[in-house]
């Protein structure tokens, strides 16, 4: 039986990437490594939002602000704490996905567009608070020059360790998106009323459905230190969230693996646009409308629902 | 200790008025917003853009124009600039969209928001601008020995203008009771043989004139830069939501809490001045879900 | 085995239901049936906790029910099927069953179980025993109407009711379809001793399929009783066929 959101070919493509990205510092230049590494965390962000988005259908508008606990909990556990900076990423999607936990309890029994406004004021309110709170979080500077442990302090230990974490998450999602839990999900986003009806507790399944995508925005903030030794409160301001949130719907949010590859375009555009001129907002923009006009399903959406339309012709055939 | 609580009472005082001409803006700015969402049901990222467009614009004129008249007529012209640029923006764009999902128009508008902010970028440069306000506004006057602002004096009259004016327009003027019908059946309305689609280009071309006004207006009192646009939006979509989405009064509601509470925060604990109003917002979330007052969903 | 009793619901000044009463005995199949606006469709959500009853009891295998949250009223063993198409649209058919086969089996919060292997062979039993078998892959939003409705009782059998409650299950086919469905029902109630509640327009099919009739009025119910039964009340011909002697 075909699997939810990505076929078995999908899933030997992902393994081939993931395998040739292993080979990547053998040949690249630091700062592709650099980037690869940046690509894999914004896109296992962009991928933890779409479990709710995508697979569950919740309109979860401040994304990021689990992504940014995840990383200042990492941070603040070793430059205020002193503690061994291993502990962090243990620390950080903890926090994230208690957070998580508190502001869905708060969100989770408003629908849509008004679930999608209340978490983004909570979020707004965990963000202000960082944004001052200079004594602790560092304020609008942030935290620079956060301890990495030795193994993995490198361009390169801190890709392979980002390779390495991201695959394993990726690899847990994929667990779960086809697991009961991620079908019932599923269900909850294409009629909630009528999933209740045949007995699923609509709520708690949504709870916990945050909670996990809390926990691996999480793990990406805790990579995101890694890879870049610094926090700051960009990483949880609202611009970011629909950032990953157009990621998502560049790849195709009704498939697993679009919100990475959604990341990888942006990511790697931003740096390809960024060398010829300072408007890449601008570009990104136009993208972003004529992605909404032409491909409202995504770059990968669109092309399985060719293949599937594809196939159906043959059965019908 | 008399004099000290006179003097607290005296700067809690002074805070208010602080407080409540930050409201005036925020309410022009919140209740076009609003006015956009509860007719066209568009939750409009790009919003905050055209109140930044709006400062901007009152910059150009009035400089180039210069003098106490220029700035008068830039606080007409440029709103009614951005007013044309919106209804430009609307039958050329928008109207192809309003069966879309909101969250594909959030992340149009929001893909908007960003060419505009490039846009403006790319015509003014990344440095800010200062605009003087008109001779007969500038300075202060005593407040019980404290300095209030003329023109802070100017705005607490011109917020309840501009919220007169948009009672009489939603009120009094048949476009108006149109729109307000199809904010609650847009079916209805064109089954009456209205034309519902200019209907909408006039709401839209409203609603983003207010934010031109916010911006002409707000242009005097700080500085005129890029990231105007970041700051406000989130205020104003959080004000709306407090107050009711698609209701103005609800708007006028949620501005006055958001711009109190910023304002008395920053006497309290000017450190996290910026942390009162989401708290407010989050309490009143609390309790009432869907805003104070009622909504047009 | 289900006991409603006075049963009240309004919605603002409407009252929707005043005064319903019905008996269902285990094994029986009942017909609601009544003019449009009567309240069938209330009464059957109000029995299924999509709606709170203001006043009334409602006894399901004799503990009272009313007010339950709707996955609850479900885990006791009722089940809905609805009359207009509610299914999970991007789903195939066969997934638009397993979750409600998941759901009762409590197994809905297994995190790395693959489902593609669980709960199979009583899907394809179901798919089978409603003649869906061939259809299984089809995404559910992309079926037929007739289809879709097929499909509405097959995510209710799902969950292995033991009162199957359907609103109108024949409403919007085709004669052909209306048919198929009918004799479906049979064999259901034949092959797997379930306890129907329907309601329906079609005449036909309530006095084929019914062994007890309800009848309600304006959210009141105005009788209850065998087929023979309630066609020779008086109230009910008043009421309802248009006049004594006309059935």
């Amino acid at each position: 039986m075909q699997d939810q959101g990505m076929n078995s070919r999908g899933l030997i493509l992902a393994g081939v990437v993931l395998a040739g990205l292993a080979f990547l510092p053998a040949f690249a230049e630091r700062y592709y490594i650099y980037l690869a590494a940046l690509i894999l965390v914004t896109g296992l962000l962009a991928s933890s939002l779409n479990m709710v988005l995508g697979f569950g259908g919740m309109y979860q508008f401040h994304h990021a602000v689990f992504f940014g606990a995840g990383a200042y909990a990492a941070a603040l556990l070793t430059v205020r704490g002193g503690a061994n900076p291993w502990w962090g990423y243990l620390l950080g999607p903890v926090v994230a996905a208690a957070l998580s936990l508190v502001m869905g309890l708060i969100c989770v029994r408003l629908s849509k567009l008004y679930f999608g406004m209340l978490q983004i004021s909570l979020g707004s309110l965990v963000w202000a608070i960082v944004f001052r709170w200079y004594s602790f979080t560092g304020g609008d500077d942030g935290l620079h020059g956060v301890p990495v442990p030795p193994l993995i302090g490198s361009v390169r230990g801190a890709f392979y360790f980002t390779l390495i974490v991201t695959a394993v998450c990726l690899g847990l999602m994929y667990l779960i998106v086809n697991s009961p839990f991620g079908r019932v999900f599923q269900s909850i986003r294409d009629n909630p009323e009528r999933a209740e009806a045949v007995g699923v507790d609509v709520v708690r399944h949504q709870l916990i459905g945050l909670v996990i995508a809390g926990f691996f925005g999480g793990v990406a903030g805790t990579l995101f230190v890694t890879v870049e030794g610094t926090v700051f409160p960009d990483l949880m301001f609202w611009t970011l969230s629909l950032e990953i949130l157009i990621m998502c719907l560049l790849g195709g949010w009704f498939t697993f693996l679009g919100p990475m590859l959604g990341a990888a375009i942006i990511v790697s555009l931003r740096t390809v646009v960024g060398i010829y001129t300072e408007y890449w907002t601008l570009v990104l923009g136009v993208i972003l409308m004529l992605l909404i006009f032409f491909l409202p399903e995504g770059v990968l959406g669109f092309f399985t629902a060719r293949l599937g339309r594809r196939r159906a012709a043959g059965e019908d055939g | 200790m008399e004099i000290a609580s006179n003097v607290n009472l005296a700067s809690l005082g002074q805070q208010v008025l602080v407080g409540l001409s930050r409201t005036t803006i925020l309410f022009i700015v919140s209740s076009g917003l609003s006015l956009i969402l509860g007719v066209l049901r568009i939750p409009n990222v790009s919003h905050g853009s055209l109140y930044m467009i709006g400062a901007f614009f009152t910059y150009s004129v009035a400089s180039f124009i210069g003098g106490q008249t220029g700035f008068w007529l830039a606080l007409i012209l440029a709103p009614l600039a951005v007013g044309l640029l919106s209804l430009a923006v609307e039958r050329g764009i928008f109207c192809h969209l309003y069966d879309r999902e909101h969250l594909m128009l959030l992340l149009f508008t929001f893909s908007l928001m960003l060419v505009l902010g490039d846009l403006v970028k790319l015509t003014y440069g990344s440095n800010y601008r200062s605009l003087a306000a008109p001779l007969m506004l500038q300075g202060s006057f005593s407040l019980s020995g404290l300095p209030f602002p003329r023109y802070n004096l100017f705005l607490l009259v011109a917020g309840p203008l501009v919220a007169l004016g948009l009672w009489l327009l939603t009120n009094k003027t048949k476009i108006g009771k149109i729109a307000r019908a199809a904010a609650v059946d847009r079916e209805m309305v064109a089954a009456m043989g209205i034309n519902v689609s200019w209907v909408f280009a006039f709401v839209f071309c409203i609603g983003c004139l207010l934010a031109g006004l916010g911006g002409a207006l707000v242009a005097p009192t700080q500085n005129i830069t890029q990231g105007m646009d970041h700051a406000i939006i989130m205020e104003t979509f959080l004000i709306i939501i407090i107050g009711g989405l698609g209701n103005i009064w609800g708007a006028l509601l949620g501005a006055a809490i958001f711009g109190l509470t910023d304002a008395i925060g920053i006497l309290v604990w000017p450190q996290f001045a910026i942390v009162f109003p989401y708290v407010a917002v989050v309490i009143v979330l609390l309790f009432r879900p869907k805003g104070l007052l009622k909504s047009t969903w | 085995m289900l006991s409603v009793q006075g049963l009240q619901k309004s919605f603002g000044d409407f009252m929707a239901v005043a005064d319903a009463n019905l008996e269902v005995a285990a094994g029986q199949v009942v017909a609601v049936i009544g003019p449009n606006g009567a309240g069938k469709t209330t009464l059957f959500k109000l029995i299924t906790g999509q709606l709170k009853p203001d006043a009334g009891r409602i006894l399901f295998k004799g503990r009272d029910i009313a007010g339950l949250k709707p996955h609850r009223v479900c885990q006791r063993g009722i089940s809905l099927s609805y009359q207009v198409v509610n299914l999970f649209g991007r789903m195939s058919v066969l997934q638009n069953v397993q979750v409600a086969v998941l759901a009762r089996r409590r197994q809905v919060l297994r995190l790395f179980t693959p489902a593609a292997r669980l709960a199979m062979d009583e899907c394809w039993e179901i798919l089978d025993s409603v003649g869906l078998t061939e259809k299984a892959h089809r995404i559910s939003g992309t079926l037929s109407h007739g289809d879709s409705k097929v499909l509405e009782m097959a995510i209710a059998l799902g969950n292995r009711p033991e009162l199957l409650i359907m609103d109108e299950p024949t409403a919007g086919m085709s004669p052909e379809e209306t048919r198929a469905a009918m004799t479906l029902i049979k064999r259901l109630t034949g092959e797997l001793g379930l306890t129907i509640l329907f309601c329906e327009h079609d005449m036909e099919l309530v006095f084929g399929l019914a062994e007890s009739i309800m009848v309600l009025q304006q959210g009141r119910t105005i009788a209850q009783g065998t087929c023979e039964e309630v066609r020779c009340d008086e109230q009910v011909q008043l009421a309802y066929l248009g006049g004594p002697g006309d059935a």
